[in-house]
């Protein structure tokens, strides 16, 4: 029994690591040694595949990444946190049938409003813009943001609110000054968790983005789209390895709090 | 105080309610009232066909082929999700190291785009240098002559593989939680009562895992509906649309065909039909075991 738990486990750890080891391991090789020995680790250090890879998606994809994911959150997280106290502390008429519509949203693929996204982006002249992006990114963020939110804003105390009201505040800047910073653990669960998804979102910069104005996961998969009749393996390999290096650390750093995310996002919902 | 806090709650409302009703909710009713007109190429000219649309749809063996595709897809994919889910939930509760161990890499996946997902798995299905292949050859079995993904009887089952490898780290995390909330006096009582094994997950533990497996066929059912990156970069929907999903269909219609209303009935119809599995999924999984089961 313990021997097949050991066999079990070692296998699915085999079956995750391997192929990111084997991705590392090829991004450093020839093109005529990947598919002679595509097996063995590497001769010598082909450490130009990643200048190629880079030039190929852009350091531009890159920065514009940074920006969307950075931007996005700033807006998001505040925005987010204001609906959500609102959700949380304050009983209004018809508050049940709001917040319902609010999580929607983490229902329906976003791509099913695609076209007529497109076509008021068009007429609003958002489209091909870094600004049109993020705040499409900041309205398919709110449903889920809002949801973990109002969750984390229920666990603080009534009297805590009071409290702070009688002391003279107004309710705004009791929000600002006592319970946003209150629920800083809820903003960097979902903080981090929005941001890897922002850093990988792929089908609505597809969409909204075109030409000159491309992030990462575009960078690379025109990249990978064109290696049918330009075939630069390696670089590509380089490529996908930069794309994966950045979101593997924010992974080992912030395991739990992702871990948190995903389990509220779905056990509750 | 309550003529106070109303102007309050409305002004805090206001930023994300703007974005969600400008940006996702407008959007979503656009999508309706377009799937009743046709466009013409990229000018804003529309004209309203009514159901016509929809007829076409009804005809349409392609799109015929990518609900059979995505049917396919959900059952297989669902299976190995769960059971693999269930199972790999087992394996990583506790603080044995094996479970530590898969704890700590089960997710890495998960925080991968779709895009290198898909970038990583052509590698491995590559003919020239893939590791597919060479397993496949030890095992005396030829691989496919066009390639995995370049064979119509290949290409869904390579596309669905990848999937599965993304998306299983999620489902063994939502069996772990659920193996959290059942509750311990069931474990010692099962404990006392010695039931053990096989046994004790088939009487006890897996009719008490009754609503998560109920989020998780829902979410099944989403993910698959979902499926776009992958088969776009991987596969783009060939050969023969053998692995063609919902959304790159969709896709195709509305952004490479710029046929915008036909899109967005598209859109409209997978709209239902997750609509009407949901529900059927809420329908399958209505009584909780407590209740005394079938």
């Amino acid at each position: 029994m313990k021997f097949l738990r050991v066999a079990i486990v070692a296998l699915m750890v085999l079956a995750i690591i391997g192929p990111l080891v084997w991705v590392a391991m090829n991004s450093v090789k020839t093109n005529t040694e990947l598919f002679g020995s595509p097996w063995s680790p590497p001769k010598v250090l082909a450490w130009d595949n990643f200048s190629r890879g880079w030039n190929e998606i852009g350091a531009r994809s890159f920065v514009n990444s940074m920006i969307a994911t950075v931007a996005t959150l700033v807006f998001l997280l505040p925005i987010g946190a204001m609906a959500a106290y609102i959700f949380a502390k304050f009983p209004f008429p018809g508050r049940g049938t709001v917040y319902a519509l609010f999580l929607g949203g983490m229902m329906f693929p976003n791509f099913l409003v695609a076209i007529p996204l497109v076509l008021l982006y068009r007429d609003l002249g958002l489209l091909n813009t870094m600004h049109g992006l993020v705040l499409a990114y900041v309205a398919y963020s709110l449903s889920f943001t809002i949801f973990v939110l109002t969750g984390f804003f229920q666990a603080i105390p009534d009297e805590l609110r009071e409290a702070a009201e009688i002391d003279g505040g107004s309710p705004s800047r009791t929000f600002w000054t006592v319970m946003f910073p209150l629920v800083r653990p809820g903003l960097v669960v979902v903080g981090i968790f929005n941001a890897i998804g922002l850093w990988n979102e792929y089908p609505l910069a597809m969409v909204l983005l075109s030409g000159e104005n491309s992030t990462l996961p575009l960078g690379i998969a025109s990249m990978a789209m064109a290696q049918n009749y330009r075939a630069d393996w390696t670089g590509l390999f380089a490529a996908t390895l930069i794309a994966m290096v950045p979101v593997l650390i924010v992974y080992l750093k912030f395991r739990e709090q992702l871990q948190e995310a995903m389990v509220a996002g779905a056990v509750k919902g | 105080m309550r003529r106070r806090t109303l102007p309050f709650i409305l002004g805090f409302l206001a930023p994300a309610a703007m974005l969600y009703v400008g940006l996702v909710l407008w959007p979503l009713i656009q999508t309706f009232r377009l799937s009743l007109f046709t466009t013409s190429g990229l000018s804003s000219k529309v004209n309203y066909v009514g159901a016509k649309n929809f007829e076409r749809l009804a005809a349409d063996e392609a799109y015929r082929q990518t609900l059979s595709n995505g049917l396919w897809m959900l059952v297989v994919s669902g299976v190995f999700l769960i059971a693999g889910g269930v199972a790999l939930a087992h394996l990583s509760v506790g603080n044995q190291r094996t479970a530590r161990a898969l704890r700590a890499t089960i997710l890495i996946p998960q925080v991968m785009s779709l895009v290198v997902v898909a970038i990583l798995w052509m590698f491995l299905f590559n003919p020239s240098f893939g590791p597919v292949d060479a397993i496949v050859r030890l095992m005396k079995i030829e691989p496919p002559r066009s390639g995995w993904l370049g064979d119509p009887g290949t290409a869904l089952p390579s596309v669905t593989a990848a999937f599965i490898w993304y998306a299983l780290g999620f489902y063994a995390l939502l069996f772990t939680a659920g193996l959290r909330q059942i509750p311990e006096e069931i474990g010692e009582a099962a404990e006392l009562d010695g039931a053990r094994g096989w046994f004790r997950f088939r009487k006890i533990t897996w009719p008490l895992l009754w609503s998560v497996k109920r989020i998780a066929v829902t979410y099944v059912v989403i993910n698959v509906m979902n499926v776009f990156a992958l088969v776009q970069i991987m596969t783009t929907g060939g050969p023969d649309r053998s692995s063609e999903s919902l959304l790159t269909y969709l896709y195709e219609q509305g952004f490479r065909n710029s046929q915008f209303g036909y899109a967005a009935a598209i859109a409209v119809a997978n709209f239902l039909l997750a609509m009407i599995l949901s529900l059927g999924v809420l329908f399958w999984f209505r009584r909780s075991p407590e209740v005394g089961r079938r």
